[in-house]
């Protein structure tokens, strides 16, 4: 490695010689050859109890000589708390088997069904290596792993970036892969079966995977002076087991709306007719990501939009900005606004009507449904004497969005069908070199 | 489709050739927090908020996901 650092100061050495140039000896401490750490906590919290998340996250990153440079995360999240099943609120207490099938859990009259038996730990490893490949081409891979007690992601990623015009104009080509094992509590269970009593386990498989191919041509433009956009196209094939494993619909009567009543075994089942849900196993998403960065003086705005589409008919649109703004040398304050909107899938609907055939696919999950989503934050920083930097960030999630008019049967209009999310994010960040 | 691709580049380089700057006046785009990878953490972590709250993700970088939240 000396050998090697040594060539590198002679040839640096012989060629400024050539061209008179004066040349400065390698620092032992030259800023380009350290690490430099950005760590985040962060608390993430739903209103009504349900999903609350802690998280840890550092990102590592060691520059080397010639633009080199090694990048490694690691994040570990902690989830407790209830997530909506899919099943419609009714005016009776409802009961359902839990995803394991060795109990039952249950929600009072008039609200909308949580799945409370979600927790989860989730740890997530990855590492990057970038470098030029030849004069005006860098390329850059990596890889991939995270574990959850139900899931399992391996993935790698490549990509090579050319650029053009006095490097004002970049050109990338990124290509990822992943392959994820999906072990659902209990079995994966049979598309569209209904739920079944506790001990009850003959509509459940057993693991299930999906396979990703990720697709990014990116286009990056230095404007002017004070002003950088880029633009990125995204495609996206994901293939294999699409489900959500622990969404249900309820089987609904008709007339009254009201979902159809059962009668468990000895009492420890469900006392509805809900079946799982079914999804493509298959799906392709296209995107268009244009973001640009202007400089006004010590001011940094950011803005950026995100166009994406794909073949289960949902289209969404999502427009953020920021504002950085300094306080003095060391604080800046930077205010963050998010709104997002999406079309629902085809195969959404909220419960499926007793009588009719089963559909091919169905899905009441609300986040395939239409809705809106607004973020407001506030990022606060501060740069210590030191070079450090230390931040605060704060923000809140809003989704609101709507059961269509024509899926809405008999009484479900008098009751509430797609609650609002709400969510307080609060995260401190340290990011330091050594 | 590689045709219109490479076309697609070589109209894009060569019409942004007349935009840009010169090496001398980078001052201000050399600034840490004009690039556009500045806060990866945080775009990391938006990323994995909304990939597991919303239908689409991904855009700025390859989608996200290795999750079984969505």
């Amino acid at each position: 490695m000396n050998d090697k650092l040594n060539l590198h100061a002679a040839l640096a050495a012989a060629t400024c010689a050539l061209l008179g140039t004066p040349v400065a000896a390698p620092a032992a401490d030259d800023a380009s050859q350290r690490w430099s750490f950005d760590t985040s906590l962060l608390y993430y919290g739903e209103s009504d109890d349900r999903v609350q998340d802690i998280s840890a996250a550092l990102s590592a990153q060691r520059d080397f000589d010639d633009d080199r440079k090694l990048s490694l995360n690691l994040t570990a999240d902690t989830l407790t708390g209830a997530s909506a099943s899919g099943a419609i609120s009714l005016d009776r207490a409802q009961t359902f088997t839990s995803p394991s099938g060795k109990a039952t859990y249950s929600t009072p009259a008039g609200k909308v069904p949580l799945d409370d038996t979600f927790l989860d730990t989730r740890i997530a490893l990855s590492g990057s290596w970038t470098q030029p490949l030849a004069r005006l081409y860098t390329v850059s891979g990596g890889l991939g792993f995270s574990n959850e007690y139900d899931y399992t992601h391996l993935g790698a990623n490549a990509s090579l970036a050319r650029d053009f015009n006095k490097r004002n104009t970049t050109l990338s080509f990124g290509v990822a892969y992943s392959q994820d094992d999906i072990k659902p509590v209990g079995g994966a269970p049979i598309p569209l079966s209904q739920m079944l009593d506790v001990g009850d386990l003959r509509n459940k498989r057993g693991d299930d995977s999906k396979d990703v191919l990720d697709l990014l041509l990116g286009f990056t433009q230095v404007l002017g002076r004070n002003t950088i956009v880029r633009v990125n196209y995204s495609y996206s094939d994901s293939s294999g087991y699409l489900n959500d494993p622990y969404k249900l619909l309820s089987v609904v009567d008709p007339v009254t709306g009201d979902t159809v009543t059962r009668v468990a075994a000895g009492g420890q089942g469900p006392d509805g007719v809900y079946r799982y849900e079914n999804r493509p196993d298959s799906r392709t998403k296209q995107g268009i990501y244009a973001e640009m960065k202007h400089a006004f003086g010590a001011r940094v705005w950011q803005l950026s939009y995100r166009f994406m589409t794909d073949d289960w008919g949902i289209d969404s649109n999502t427009l953020e900005t920021r504002l950085r703004w300094p306080l003095g040398a060391a604080n800046f304050i930077e205010p963050q606004l998010r709104y997002y909107t999406q079309s629902a899938a085809d195969f959404y609907r909220s419960s499926l009507i007793a009588g009719q055939p089963l559909p091919e696919y169905a899905s009441a999950d609300f986040r395939l449904g239409e809705f809106d989503a607004v973020t407001l934050g506030i990022k606060f920083g501060h740069r210590t004497a030191t070079g450090n930097e230390w931040s605060t960030r704060l923000e809140y999630y809003q989704q609101s969005g709507d059961v269509p008019g024509n899926q809405i049967v008999g009484r479900q209009a008098a009751r509430e069908q797609y609650p609002d999310l709400s969510a307080l994010i609060v995260q401190f960040g340290y990011r330091f070199g050594l | 489709m590689k045709i219109l691709l490479a076309a697609a580049a070589l109209l894009v380089v060569t019409g942004c050739s007349s935009l840009g700057v010169q090496p001398w006046e980078r001052d201000v785009l050399a600034r840490p927090e004009m690039s556009l990878d500045a806060n990866a953490l945080d775009a990391a972590i938006d990323d994995h908020i909304y990939f597991s709250k919303e239908a689409s993700s991904g855009g700025r970088g390859f989608g996200g996901g290795g999750c079984g939240c969505n």
